[in-house]
């Protein structure tokens, strides 16, 4: 009897990790307020239904897409990096376009003569070398080679299923692996995980 | 209950890095407040942020969440050092944001405000201080001409130990900061400092007694590895931490654990951890010795050999890297003194001696700053290489066997005309259960028996087996006394006239640039002090062969003019 306790505690841990309910609303992407954003809708600045921005595998698209090269976290940065970086792609792509400091946060809806630059800690700028790396396969292999980090298709992500599955995009660690942009957990800064604990860095360092 | 027990089984599994013990989590560089050392955070509970940041981290890589002191250290020096470090830097600057002892723990870049710790700063031993001058080196290039020029390193590439990309040792050569396979982060074990190992390979090393000795400590007085946290029980498993401490040495140079040099040594060679034969610090508690506790920071072992500055230090005759048990016979240098750079009978400087006499060539083989010999002679020779000489008129057989069949048959066994001895089969200890070797002695002249040379006004001394015990314990004084066999005279001299031996024996030698044959034979080299010239003026013995001669001289207030016997 008291191990079906037991269980059932468990369980319930479980569910409410990964069931744990947020919205975008009332988090650090809510920009009904910003007064840059005159319609005062919070999708809109990211998303449209209609005639969404081609060109880019991005899901019906409404802002501007940077067109910055960034500066990446390399070997030459540092040489204990296994991995191989090229120019942001995918999600973080979207995502660089505000938070690459140039492009402005209110070109969205076919607006491109935004004055307003995003700013603070937000600001991740063009030189992304100070930045975790990004836009780089891991993958099993990038794994032994380090030597420091978990098997993404076989470590957990803590969010239901493996690291591969839960926290990459083609393989691909992304700015989504760490945040997710619709405050989907609830967590501070937009991650999808707690880092009580460095958890979330812990989910795939092996340190 | 059993599906259970395998149910929880899997489910721990499935979080590896909650019970991995050789995870960061579980170490004391875990500075959150779940750490498990002394020093963490009272609220933070992240762990990498206290090193790391994922966005705008300075330094760049890795991801570094620190500030670095950015003022100038005091760098590792020794006289022996060939590696070159420069200011610290790779991931050794990393690690001294921490552990130079001035940046507060939680001041990380990512956070506004300090993150609030147990304790401000760093403390301890872990405080390497901005002086890293008492540390093991860092951050210099480590290659194959590295190697070369110190001729005791492994030539890269290393297994165990790494170097950065650009083949510099680092903090992280040793320390691997995330994990605690080994105490203190090693990567690899101090257990007969297979860590040292990976990188130093001393000579002689593999034989020395101090690699090899499973000697434990007694558990009196200072503990030999009162420097090593969790030191382990005897000398072989302690190997290089027996002398040295990779950090926050006293002795600085050479990272020797205490700066009196004697001490490193004389803490296991007091009787608290080697036998009671090898207790030397006894030694040094009587009247005569080689004071190594009268020198600090004068020897250096790139000293010339032919020392130029009064000093001595155990060092100056042994090579602990190298010591060990075995036996010799002389010449030759035994065990205790393998690997000791010398002065040959030729004046020229060995880098290991052969000879036991050529370690103390390195001091009394005519020094600028040597003392003016004991006794003042006829003939002035304060350089005892050229006194031991086989081309010598006469000479005590250190260098060489005299095969003199004259003095044979009054000599002790096992000595024989081809017997060589060493200079400690006179200077050693008083008594014969201490320590071989000239370390100290109650008797003056550091010997191992009396020998009485005192002859103030006309008193002389009383003759004694105990008196010349030391001349008596290879010359038969049977013989001596009854003048059989020797100068016939002996008798009526030192039993008569109570005359010590030294008053016309010279017991080194005399040298052949300044003596002769005929004339200082037989060790015959008069004391000033109490032989003068007879009434012609004249002051030597001459040899006439077959035990006879004649004396020109006055002593014992008579006119030899000679006299003939």
């Amino acid at each position: 009897m008291k191990t079906q306790k037991l269980i059932t505690l468990i369980a319930v841990a479980f569910i409410t990790v990964v069931s744990f309910g947020q919205t975008i609303v009332g988090s650090a992407h809510d920009f009904k307020a910003a007064s840059w954003n005159a319609s005062g809708e919070i999708c809109k600045t990211c998303h449209t239904p209609h005639n969404a921005v081609t060109g880019i595998s991005a899901p019906l698209w409404n802002h501007q897409v940077t067109t910055q090269t960034f500066t990446l976290y390399t070997t030459a940065v540092s040489p204990t990096f296994n991995g191989t970086t090229a120019q942001p792609d995918g999600s973080s792509k979207l995502c660089l376009s505000c938070h690459d400091g140039v492009t402005k946060v209110d070109n969205f809806n076919g607006v491109t003569t935004g004055t307003t630059s995003i700013t603070g800690a937000a600001n991740i700028g063009t030189d992304l070398s100070n930045d975790h790396p990004v836009s780089f396969l891991y993958d099993a292999a990038l794994a032994t080679a380090d030597g420091g980090l978990f098997n993404p298709a076989v470590a957990l992500s803590g969010k239901g299923s493996t690291i591969t599955a839960d926290l990459l995009l083609a393989n691909k660690m992304q700015c989504s692996s760490c945040h997710d942009v619709h405050n989907g957990s609830g967590v501070n800064n937009l991650l999808v995980k707690t880092n009580a604990a460095s958890a979330l860095c812990l989910t795939c360092h092996n340190k | 209950m059993k599906n259970i027990t395998t149910l929880i089984s899997i489910i721990l599994v499935s979080f590896p890095t909650l019970v991995n013990s050789q995870s960061i989590v579980t170490t004391k560089h875990n500075l959150s407040v779940s750490g498990l050392g002394a020093i963490k955070a009272t609220t933070e509970n992240e762990i990498c942020i206290f090193c790391h940041t994922p966005h705008n981290s300075t330094p760049k890589a890795p991801l570094w969440n620190r500030n670095v002191n950015g003022g100038t250290y005091t760098l590792y020096n020794s006289s022996t050092l060939n590696a070159l470090p420069g200011q610290p830097d790779g991931s050794s600057i990393l690690c001294l944001s921490c552990h130079d002892g001035t940046i507060a723990l939680g001041d990380v870049v990512s956070r506004a405000t300090p993150i609030t710790m147990s304790s401000l700063k760093i403390t301890g031993k872990s405080n390497l201080t901005t002086d890293l001058s008492n540390d093991h080196p860092i951050s210099f290039a480590y290659n194959a001409a590295l190697a070369a020029s110190d001729g005791q390193l492994k030539t890269p590439p290393l297994s165990v130990v790494s170097l950065d990309k650009n083949s510099k040792m680092q903090c992280t050569s040793c320390h691997d900061p995330h994990k605690e396979t080994n105490p203190k982060f090693l990567v690899a074990s101090t257990q007969f400092s297979a860590l040292c190992l990976q990188c130093h390979n001393k000579t002689y090393w593999g034989s020395s007694t101090h690699k090899t000795s499973t000697k434990t400590w007694n558990n009196a007085g200072t503990s030999p590895w009162a420097h090593v946290t969790a030191p382990y029980a005897n000398v072989t498993q302690n190997a290089c931490a027996n002398c040295h401490d990779p950090h926050n040495a006293n002795g600085k140079a050479r990272l020797l654990k205490y700066l009196p040099e004697e001490n490193n040594c004389l803490d296991c060679h007091n009787g608290n951890v080697a036998t009671s034969t090898k207790n030397i610090q006894a030694q040094f508690a009587k009247t005569y010795k080689h004071n190594v506790a009268g020198y600090t920071g004068t020897h250096d072992p790139i000293e010339a050999n032919a020392v130029t500055t009064k000093h001595v230090e155990c060092a100056d005759c042994h090579n602990p890297h190298a010591s060990n048990a075995t036996t010799a016979v002389a010449p030759f240098v035994n065990g205790t003194s393998i690997g000791v750079k010398g002065i040959n009978q030729a004046g020229n400087a060995v880098a290991v001696a052969t000879n036991a006499y050529e370690i103390c060539y390195k001091c009394h083989a005519g020094n600028s700053w040597a003392p003016a010999p004991a006794l003042p002679r006829q003939i002035v020779q304060n350089n005892v290489r050229l006194e031991f000489a086989t081309t010598n008129p006469s000479y005590h057989p250190v260098v060489g066997a005299r095969n003199d069949a004259e003095i044979t048959p009054n000599l002790v066994s096992p000595n024989t005309a081809s017997t060589i001895m060493y200079c400690t089969a006179c200077h050693a200890s008083n008594n014969s259960a201490d320590p071989k070797g000239p370390h100290g002695s109650t008797n003056q002249y550091l010997l191992k028996l009396n020998y009485s040379t005192a002859y103030t006004g006309t008193t002389g001394i009383t003759e004694s087996a105990t008196a010349y015990a030391l001349c008596y314990s290879c010359h038969n004084r049977t013989n001596i006394i009854g003048g059989s066999n020797t100068f016939r005279e002996h008798n009526k001299h030192i039993v008569g006239e109570r005359a010590p031996c030294s008053i016309c024996h010279d017991p080194h030698g005399v040298s052949s640039t300044q003596g002769s044959l005929s004339r200082n034979g037989r060790l015959i080299n008069f004391r000033t002090d109490k032989v003068t010239p007879d009434s012609g003026g004249r002051l030597y013995w001459q040899d006439d062969g077959a035990r006879r001669g004649r004396c020109y001289l006055t002593c014992h207030g008579k006119n030899h003019s000679p006299l003939t016997y």
